[in-house]
């Protein structure tokens, strides 16, 4: 199971006493497709074969359904939630820190799981996963999910680092040259996250039980930690595919990251591995969910019962190194392989926190730092105060 | 009138010419480099197919098509709103002229995102669906400022006894400005158009929050360039770009430049 | 058809003769296109924006508050936002100033000791960057910049590896590479931005009558006195109507400094991340009123030196 569900349940529970949603009742029954469906994903969550013609899991759906797919991709959940906030999409991936607060803002319907035949075959300990059930009803069909990884250079580390401390402390690094201006970090402030992980295994005193709920003392320590962080950053990680190039011409060394970079760097034969190292990871598990005004409600949900199909399943989490929530996708996909759900962390799903909204009445403290405050103080961070 | 160049002036100048044009013929020598995925110095080698490759990209079409009728009618707008203004201005001197004229250099003067934000904030308030027209909203607004510039420019080369004297020989107005200061004011007319042109298709900060889910040209180059995809393929537009337009630019020049002693100028 | 010839012009010309001779009611006429344009569409929007720097958001779902507040505001002076606005506004003052000793004598040698081909050279020398993509000359430039790329090489090549270190390690303006630098950042916009500064500046240069210039020699003053006290007064006007375009674009720009920076926010970013990526829209607006600012205080005193009229 989730490390925390129950404790996330009722940080959940709590926040709803105080703001209502008004559900509005879900389709019944799925008619005619409209002809387009428009998706808020991450970068590279939905191919159509353009970057690499292997990874297509568009067309097929667009010549069954006359569903046409039309794609705006976002960096951040936050991007998310504002294009959400925005209107005009039908479907989005959420990750666990914007699921939440999509459900608490009314932007997202109820799901009729009777309309998606497949929603069976989803991984158990998901179906029911705290950050898209409230109340028992459920806002989305689980999409994939995974960790966060450390990436970085195997001409550096000629064996994998253990600790996240390659990125947080300024250290002289195998290569004999300091880790100065060589490492980066992710540049949205789900980051203090990463922080509170790091200080939950190193600094046990500060009494961290989960690094989505601190206190303002954890806060503040996770805080200076990461102050010191910005003197050895000298870019901080936004668009995967600059951080790309920063790996290739940068000579950045370490960096958290998504698997999806390691796979494209490892795919053009870079020197480059990644791993999860012994404080465990932030990571993160996504969620389809609909908008509550989605104008192709028909397409949405042909969409919701294709993203877990197996092949799609499988092909995905080959191509961003990710975990399908569909275990049968494990088995027999081609690009996949059948090591893939294992290399990607199948069996990591006790050791990650996955990603959440920090709110103020929180369950393992007394009151904790809502995310509000992350937002405006890791801008500060990233300024240099 | 020509004067000599002191070294230090030429080298100064040339030099600066240089710093313009370097990174230019970066962009044309990575239009045919063999790498695709990140660019590397010196380019691993040299090849054509990416001009291919673009040919036959039907979203680069898309986007092109859409670009240019974005700027077309914006040009048009402006066209007319701009040397409406700069008439006003220029022929009376009234209460709030000069208030008038610092209104119309706003939308320049003021950073682009701003102008972003606030038609988007506005189109948000007022339900306005993104469309065609609400990027070339956007596009006239700040494309009005250059046509104005250039016709102000001109009518204040442009003596005004013509004007009178065409109407004393018995013209109206409307021939007045069909004959007369239309002809005057033609190849600033032009100068500015080419100039809103330019300025309207490069646009990408006040499209990025007015195009909703379309795509203009420069739209399309920056979800591009943040994905390994093809990236030369960005570099082959840029110059395609850069050849179409190099001979409207010249022509622009030089009939504006010809122009410029126009009749009754020398007073 | 002769009753329409006839009438139809008689009809056109009673109304401009009465539009000729009622100046006030034609210059209405020509008037309100424009000001209705730029009224509604951009002044309304403006406005609009400004209005919501008054509202507040709610944390946890991102939605705007509609109450009057100023608490937005306040988090608009926080230590960290002051940060952002004052490094934004340095580097707009930095590149201003050095677009401006760039481009002066360019824009001199155009206006000045050109013949007419070499003037249509310069000319198209210096338009044809504003008419190739600007997203794909600032990628050039990271290009450039990067710890691996061609000025890295360049130096490289030349020995002189040690010299581009030394500057790299000066505080503050210095960094790893030069693209996560604040140098490579001046240098990018510097590139951008100078084709606007050299035409205001040639435009205001060829209105130099060259008998001031004879003159001046006439009387005995060196070249250097000349170019003090007869060329530069008389361009001067022009340099600001440039440095208008160089300052306010560099003050607005968001996507120079996610490009090529070290992730320390400028103003277009900060409006950038608040509206966008964080949804939080009555700060992007209150962020927004600094720039208003900065250049309503910039456009009054360019007036006062008479810029408009050179732009």
């Amino acid at each position: 199971m989730h490390p925390t569900p129950v404790k996330a349940a009722v940080s959940a529970a709590l926040f709803f006493t105080a703001a209502q949603p008004v559900l509005s009742a879900p389709l019944t029954e799925i008619g005619p497709g409209e002809g387009v469906v428009d998706i808020v994903a991450w970068p590279g969550y939905i191919e159509r074969g353009e970057t690499d013609p292997n990874f297509d899991w568009v067309t097929g759906f667009e010549e069954a359904t006359g569903c046409q797919v039309r794609i705006k991709t976002a960096g951040t959940s936050d991007e998310m939630v504002a294009l959400m906030n925005e209107g005009g999409f039908d479907l989005v991936t959420a990750s666990g820190d914007a699921s939440l607060r999509l459900i608490a803002g009314k932007r997202v319907q109820e799901v009729n799981v009777d309309l998606v035949p497949s929603w069976n075959t989803v991984d158990e300990r998901l179906q029911d996963a705290p950050w898209h059930t409230v109340d028992g009803k459920h806002y989305g069909v689980p999409y994939q999910w995974g960790s966060n990884v450390l990436m970085y250079n195997t001409d550096v580390f000629e064996e994998a680092p253990q600790s996240w401390n390659v990125v947080f402390e300024e250290m002289t690094l195998p290569d004999g040259n300091s880790n100065k201006g060589r490492v980066q970090a992710f540049d949205g402030p789900i980051y203090i996250a990463d922080a509170a992980l790091y200080l939950m295994h190193h600094q046990p005193d500060l009494g961290i039980k989960d690094p989505y709920e601190l206190t303002e003392d954890q806060y503040q320590a996770a805080l200076n930690l990461l102050r010191g962080q910005r003197e050895i950053v000298n870019r901080y990680w936004h668009d995967p595919f600059i951080q790309i190039d920063d790996f290739t011409n940068e000579g950045v060394v370490a960096s958290s990251a998504w698997p999806f970079q390691v796979n494209l760097l490892v795919g053009k034969e870079q020197p480059i591995s990644s791993v999860v190292p012994v404080e465990g990871a932030t990571g993160w598990a996504d969620t389809t969910m609909m908008h509550v005004d989605a104008p192709h409600p028909n397409c949405a949900y042909m969409w919701l019962e294709h993203s877990i199909n197996p092949k799609l399943q499988g092909d995905l989490a080959a191509w961003f190194g990710s975990v399908p929530v569909v275990l049968a996708a494990c088995e027999g996909n081609e690009l996949l392989g059948d090591e893939g759900c294992d290399t990607n962390g199948l069996g990591n799903f006790e050791r990650i926190s996955f990603w959440r909204t920090p709110v103020t009445q929180c369950a393992t403290q007394e009151q904790c730092v809502p995310y509000y405050r992350w937002v405006t103080d890791y801008i500060a961070v990233l300024g240099g105060r | 009138m020509r004067y000599k160049a002191s070294l230090g002036l030429k080298v100064a100048a040339f030099g600066g010419l240089a710093f313009l044009h370097v990174p230019l013929g970066l962009i044309f020598l990575y239009a045919f480099t063999t790498e695709d995925k990140s660019y590397q110095f010196p380019p691993p080698g040299l090849t054509t197919r990416w001009f291919e490759v673009a040919w036959n990209r039907q979203d680069i079409w898309d986007a092109l098509t859409l670009s240019v009728q974005v700027a077309a009618v914006s040009t048009v707008i402006a066209l007319v709103l701009g040397t409406l203004a700069a008439a006003a201005v220029f022929r009376s001197r009234f209460f709030g002229r000069e208030a008038v004229s610092l209104f119309i250099i706003l939308p320049i003067a003021l950073p682009g995102i701003i102008t972003g934000i606030s038609l988007r904030s506005a189109f948000n308030l007022a339900d306005i669906p993104f469309s065609f027209w609400t990027i070339v909203l956007g596009h006239a607004t700040f494309c009005v400022v250059v046509v104005y510039n250039n016709v102000v420019a001109r009518f204040r080369r442009t003596s005004a006894s013509l004007v009178e004297a065409s109407m004393d020989l018995g013209a109206d107005g409307f021939q007045t400005f069909r004959y007369v200061v239309l002809p005057n004011i033609a190849t600033a007319l032009l100068a500015g158009g080419m100039l809103a042109f330019a300025l309207s298709f490069d646009e990408v900060i006040v499209t990025t929050f007015t195009a909703g889910q379309q795509s203009t040209l420069p739209i399309w180059m920056l979800t591009e360039l943040v994905r390994p995809r093809q990236r030369p393929v960005t570099n082959v537009v840029a110059v395609f770009v850069i050849a179409v337009t190099f001979v409207p630019i010249l022509v622009a020049y030089f009939l504006t430049r010809d122009t410029e002693h126009v009749a009754g100028a020398g007073k | 058809m002769t009753t329409a010839v006839a009438t139809a012009p008689s009809l056109g010309r009673r109304l401009s003769n009465g539009l000729y001779r009622r100046p006030t009611l034609l210059l209405l006429l020509l008037l309100a296109p424009p000001l209705m344009w730029l009224g509604i569409v951009y002044l309304g929007s403006l406005f609009a924006l400004l209005a919501q720097s008054f509202f507040s958001i709610d944390e946890f779902t991102g939605l705007v508050r509609r109450e009057f507040t100023l608490s937005t505001y306040a988090q608009l002076f926080s230590p960290a936002n002051v940060d952002i606005v004052l490094r934004t506004a340095l580097m707009a003052a930095a590149v201003t100033v050095a677009a401006a000793c760039m481009g002066f004598p360019i824009a001199y040698y155009m206006a000045r000791c050109t013949g007419p081909r070499m003037k249509a050279v310069f000319y198209l020398a210096v338009m044809l960057p504003l008419w190739s993509s600007y997203l794909v000359r600032v990628y050039a430039w990271k290009l450039i910049l990067a710890k691996e790329g061609i000025l890295g090489w360049f130096f490289a090549q030349l020995h002189l590896t040690w010299l581009l270190d030394a500057v790299l390690a000066l505080p503050v303006i210095g960094g790893a590479s030069l693209s996560v630098s604040y140098i490579g950042m001046f240098l990018v916009f510097l590139y951008i931005w100078l084709p606007f500064m050299i035409l205001p500046i040639q435009a205001a240069l060829e209105r130099v009558p060259p008998s001031y210039l004879d003159a001046s020699s006439d009387l005995g003053a060196h070249p250097g006195q000349t170019l003090r006290h007869v060329i530069l007064p008389l361009a001067f006007p022009g340099i600001v109507a440039g440095s208008i375009f160089t300052f306010s674009l560099t003050l607005g720009d968001y996507i120079i400094p996610g490009i090529v920076g070290s992730s320390r926010l400028f103003i277009g970013q900060a409006v950038f991340v608040h509206q966008g990526t964080a949804g939080n829209i009555p700060l992007a607006a209150a962020f927004s009123v600094v720039p208003i600012v900065i250049m309503a205080i910039y456009l009054t005193w360019a007036k006062r030196l008479g810029a408009f009229d050179a732009l």
